[in-house]
């Protein structure tokens, strides 16, 4: 993968749009250094959060993806994130019986103004995933 | 398609650490993108005009600007790119300045990031149609849902601007907290004073209806088409006939009602007016202490009353009132210092709130305006003043400062060397918050004219002593403990979100902090504004605050109303969800799971229940579009085939043979 | 008495207000049953009752969903029926179920293993415990224990839980004392590697005949399935792995807290996939997180449909 051969991995971020994304705009204007790897995928809210999108990023062969939204109890829309929360937990709980790790997908809460938050957030998950090394590559039959 | 890209040098904000040059030239690979540039500025004015430029020449129909946050300027490209004749959706924008060259210099990586970001934003706007919003009318009224200064003052600035105003206050009479003051810092001047002719204009404007004694019960609908559901609640007292003579309350037997306008320093009439400036200046029985209503017996109000109207089988009403923007002005409750043990815990007489020192302060108060120990009656020789009794305090869960409290213990040392020449008093303090107009020199003159002692110290124990009071603190200053033998403690207490504020922000669907206080749109750049359309906040629920900031809030509410009502018709927002027919098998999952109640039920001409969107109402949040199992409902502009189109440009799958 | 002969006699009394019965008949040969669509009482005669009575019938049910059926269901099936009810694509007016107390059903792809001319099967005796198969050339006399497929052997509820009849004696679960997921237990002992590997081989299988689908009751997508659809455009209908695990994925998720465990899917699998394993598993986490059962109330609410602002056996992340 191209991500790799710079030392990269192929991380995906779905951002809500009130809360996190605004969140990580904060932690840019104060120039809180993260690592590169990060996409981010903007979305109105973690409600809008699909557990499919993780799985088709995964087997098609991200390497780590990462959902945040606004705090529960905080959401724009006020419940979206209620329902991410169960739908994202039952996910994570799910990879395993896949055979994906489970560290390889994270969902978190950073609100607007939690910019050292979200700093700490993205270094975290991104060291996680590079511990983890590079996820499963399904293009390939098994031996 | 035909897709432009500009790449923003953003000055050296992003070309310092991204290649913006070379992402633009490899975007050219990207399918069906015909043009790509680099420019220092795009959101100049010679930027937006170049980008319209090279739509009108290149023919293009859809435009990728790579520059600073979206939540910056997407506004700004939407109308330039309309401007150039396109479709203001037919543009997408791309973060490659706060999220990319603002957290790292590495230019390498940084420049391959913003050319996948690029070619993610791509692929989207591939999948991206044109939107166009729809104009809808709009109810020109006002509700405005508590008559505290902020309220009245929002309220006087929309009926003067000429729009019809619905004033709701759930207490029998407007004026707040303000109404309970003996005098304002830092002029001294008298609150009813200048809150009194307020409070009448209030009643006697043509535009305005004041529902007083009544509460928001529900409310529906959306920007510009609201309905509220209002309980106007029961009084007992007719008030188109109560003169508000008060022959009644001379009357009236039963005297152990709370008198909640005194700070429960005395016991008042059960039925009552709170006091003689109320507005409106009208009787109502508390059902709690009211002999007729509890017992059957009594019913001397009944009789005594001139124009026979007294009502004891008057029930709650709840009426209905179409209005189109709200206003929460509900101002904020006082901390109860009964959670500090070492204070009493509220069982200690003489150690008193400052509002109910205000109270014993103001000439229409229970001791009309005799400081007077609540133990005994005596006046004290020494007054202590504590600040800081639930503010900036992390143990009892209010870290915040509540922001007048300094400058009220300030006044009510003042006033009390006032009318106690032969007093001492003492204050203690943290630090000294007074930044407004003329805010310091008022807390310099407490100390240096009044001989106010204020120490710098916190107060560990207060307990009783003798026939006082042992406040005992320590100087932070000299190093030492001190203790002040006290006759009145008087507690600074903070200011809290009123304990109905959590369940009013759902009925109104904005959002509290974690303290209760209302969340403002932007903290710095909107502060009366909410995220609900329509919406907006004055006052001390949306943070504490004191009378002019509460004032300013209240008219620059008033002020983003009469901007959105300047209009006849708004814009609704396309970006809501739809339902695509023949995919729908009317499963109603949608139906139950959206929060706002956007959706419905319908037959389609088969007779089948299929389900349809109320565009006016939905808001947008994606809910409906992940529960659908076939993915018939889409919300306009994150589809599910923009989202994948995103995912596959990051992640593509493989396939056998790439048709590309 | 017999419980067939009970249940003939009681589908018979109710025809007359029923537009149609719906339950078992013999199939093609001795060792299959096929589901009958009675409107006649004299067909009535040909209905039967025994543990090769395998198909799920309340798959139908939505189908018919106006009209006055009568209902033969065994005890998973009925929580199908439930969960249906919950989700309004029935109306329990228009239903009457005739529950059949069911002690396991027979995995046919193991008595294949066993019976090696298992396609010249002359008759099929069932006495107590034991299963009796006569071929042209032998008879196989096999223990109905192991002939149990892992659904039933994990089964814990074996009696309708909703029906208007009842028939048969009222059976146990068949392993009580283990856990109630414990056929997931030997895949749990897989590690990640090997999880990864055993789900690459069956899937590089998979024929995307959409069987599984077909046959989930609680499928009622049909034509509007979207991993067969361009638009939008969630997988492609290229025979790979990738694409192959992305549509089991899909309708996996899509049954998250609704399945009711019935194994339909890894019955009618062509290819012999272990599909049931995936939403068993979903099912535990379910059960674990939201303490809720699919097919077991028609007045709950689905768990995925609603939510807690406190979550009671969720560990707060990053709130």
């Amino acid at each position: 993968m191209p991500a790799q051969d710079r030392g990269e991995l192929r991380i995906i971020g779905f951002l809500c749009n009130w809360c996190s994304y605004a969140g990580a705009d904060t932690a840019g204007v104060g120039r809180l250094g993260q690592p590169t790897d990060l996409r981010i995928i903007r979305l109105p809210c973690t409600g809008r959060m699909d557990p499919l999108f993780v799985l088709k990023a995964l087997i098609n062969g991200a390497d780590g993806v990462l959902v945040s939204g606004c705090h529960p109890n905080d959401c724009h829309y006020s419940e979206g994130n209620f329902y991410a929360r169960r739908r994202l937990e039952v996910l994570k709980r799910f990879l395993p019986v896949l055979g994906f790790d489970a560290r390889r997908f994270e969902y978190t809460w950073v609100s607007a103004s939690e910019a050292k938050r979200w700093q700490s957030v993205v270094s975290d998950f991104t060291e996680q995933v590079h511990n983890l090394g590079a996820g499963p590559d399904l293009a390939r039959a098994s031996s | 398609m035909r897709i432009g890209v500009f790449v923003c040098h953003c000055g050296s904000n992003i070309a310092d650490n991204v290649e913006v040059a070379r992402a633009a030239q490899t975007s050219l690979l990207y399918p069906d993108v015909t043009f790509a540039t680099d420019m220092m500025y795009t959101c100049s004015e010679a930027g937006q005009s170049g980008i319209e430029q090279a739509v009108q020449e290149h023919s293009l129909d859809g435009v990728v600007v790579a520059a600073c946050t979206p939540k910056m300027h997407e506004p700004t490209f939407r109308r330039a790119v309309e401007r150039a004749g396109l479709n203001r959706y037919m543009f997408e924008m791309v973060n490659i300045r706060e999220h990319a060259s603002w957290i790292s210099k590495d230019k390498e990586k940084n420049t391959r990031k913003a050319q996948e970001l690029i070619h993610m934003a791509v692929e989207k706007l591939r999948q991206n149609s044109a939107l166009t919003p729809k104009y809808f009318e709009i109810n020109k009224r006002v509700l405005i849902i508590g008559a505290g200064i902020a309220g009245i003052q929002a309220a006087l600035d929309c009926a003067e601007g000429g729009l019809e105003v619905l004033l709701l206050e759930k207490e029998s009479t407007i004026g707040g907290k303000m109404a309970k003051l003996d005098k304002t810092f830092p002029t001294v001047d008298c609150s009813s004073c200048i809150l009194s002719p307020k409070m009448v204009d209030v009643s006697l404007h043509p535009n305005i209806t004041l529902y007083a004694y009544s509460e928001l019960e529900q409310l529906s609908g959306y920007v510009g088409n609201y309905q509220a559901t209002i309980r106007r609640k029961a009084t007992y007292v007719d008030w188109d006939k109560c003169t508000g003579c008060g022959r009644c309350m001379e009357k009236c037997p039963s005297k152990k009602a709370r008198d909640h306008f005194n700070e429960d320093l005395t016991r008042t009439t059960a039925i009552n007016i709170p006091f003689p400036q109320a507005i409106p200046k009208r009787a109502k029985i508390d059902a709690n202490h009211c002999l007729k209503l509890l017992k059957d017996k009594c019913g001397i109000c009944e009789e005594v009353c001139p124009t026979q109207a007294i009502d004891y089988n008057m029930q709650d009403e709840l009426v209905t009132a179409e209005v189109g923007a709200v206003i929460t002005s509900t101002g904020f409750d006082l901390f109860d210092h009964s959670k500090y043990g070492e204070y009493g815990g509220g069982r200690y007489q003489d150690v008193i709130t400052s509002m109910q020192y205000e109270r014993l302060l103001n000439a229409s108060g229970p001791t009309g305006g005799a400081i007077q120990r609540p133990s005994d009656g005596k006046e004290p020789k020494k007054v202590v003043f504590v600040q800081c009794v639930g503010s900036r305090d992390k143990s009892v869960d209010r870290p915040y400062c509540s922001g007048f409290c300094c400058m009220y213990t300030a006044k009510q040392a003042i006033l009390t060397k006032d009318h106690l020449p032969e007093s001492e008093s003492f204050v203690f303090y943290m630090d000294i918050r007074a930044p407004g107009k003329q805010y310091d020199e008022f807390t310099r003159r407490a100390i240096e004219e009044y001989g106010t002692r204020y120490v710098r110290g916190r107060v560990a124990q207060i307990y009783p002593y003798g026939e006082g009071l042992m406040v005992r603190g320590v100087d932070t200053l000299m190093g030492c403990q001190v203790e002040v033998e006290a006759d009145l403690v008087v507690l600074a207490v903070g200011a809290e979100c009123s304990k109905e504020a959590p369940a009013l922000a759902e009925k109104l669907r904005i959002s509290t902090d974690q303290h209760g206080f209302f969340t403002e749109s932007h903290p710095k750049l909107r502060p009366v504004e909410t995220n609900t359309a329509g919406i907006f906040l004055a006052g001390a629920c949306q943070g504490p605050k004191d009378i002019p900031s509460s004032v300013g809030q209240g008219s620059a509410a008033a002020a983003k109303i009469l901007a959105l009502f300047s209009k006849d018709m708004l814009e609704s927002d396309p970006q809501v969800a739809q339902v695509n027919l023949p995919r729908c098998i009317g499963c109603g999952k949608c139906i139950r799971i959206c929060p706002f109640g956007a959706i419905q039920e319908v037959q389609d001409r088969a007779g089948q229940p299929k389900a349809e969107v109320i565009e006016t109402v939905c808001q947008g949040c994606g809910l409906c579009e992940v529960t659908c199992p076939q993915s018939a409902i889409q919300l306009n502009h994150c589809t599910d085939n923009q989202i994948l189109a995103e995912v596959n440009a990051l992640c593509p799958p493989k396939t056998e043979e790439s048709f590309e | 008495m017999d419980p067939i002969q009970e249940l003939r006699a009681s589908a018979r009394e109710a025809l007359p207000e029923l537009d149609i019965f719906i339950g078992w008949e013999q199939g093609f040969d001795p060792l299959h049953a096929t589901p009958a669509f009675i409107k006649d009482s004299q067909d009535m005669e040909g209905l039967i009752w025994n543990p090769l009575c395998v198909q799920n019938l309340a798959g139908y049910l939505p189908w018919l969903k106006d009209k006055k059926v009568g209902i033969c269901v065994k005890g998973c099936d009925s929580r199908s029926v439930v969960q249906l009810l919950q989700e309004g694509l029935l109306k329990r007016e228009n239903l009457t179920i005739f529950g059949l107390n069911c002690s396991g059903v027979l995995d046919l792809k193991k008595i294949q293993a066993q019976v090696p001319d298992a396609g010249n099967i002359q008759e099929v005796r069932f006495n107590g415990e034991q299963v009796e198969i006569f071929t042209l050339r032998e008879t196989y006399r096999l223990q109905k224990q192991e002939l149990l497929p892992l659904k039933c052997q994990a089964c814990m509820y074996p009696n309708p839980v909703l029906a208007d009849h009842t028939f048969g004696q009222e059976a146990q679960p068949a392993n009580p004392d283990q856990g109630q997921y414990f056929d997931l237990e030997e895949f749990e002992g897989k590690s990640l590697q090997e999880r990864l590997e055993y789900w690459q081989y069956h899937l590089e299988r998979c024929i995307r005949c959409y069987a599984c689908r077909n046959a989930c009751p609680l499928c009622v997508c049909r034509d509007q399935c979207i991993a067969q659809t361009r638009n939008p455009h969630w997988l492609s209908e290229e025979n790979n792995i990738q694409q192959n695990l992305m549509y089991q994925m899909i309708h996996a998720q899509h049954l998250a807290g609704r399945c009711t465990g019935c194994g339909e899917c890894e019955r009618v699998c062509p290819m012999d996939i272990p599909v049931l394993a995936l939403k068993r598993k979903l099912s535990q986490i379910v059960q674990e997180l939201f303490d809720y059962e699919a097919g077991l109330d028609q007045n709950a609410v689905p768990p995925l449909l609603t939510f807690q602002t406190e979550e009671k056996n969720m560990e707060p992340r990053g709130e």
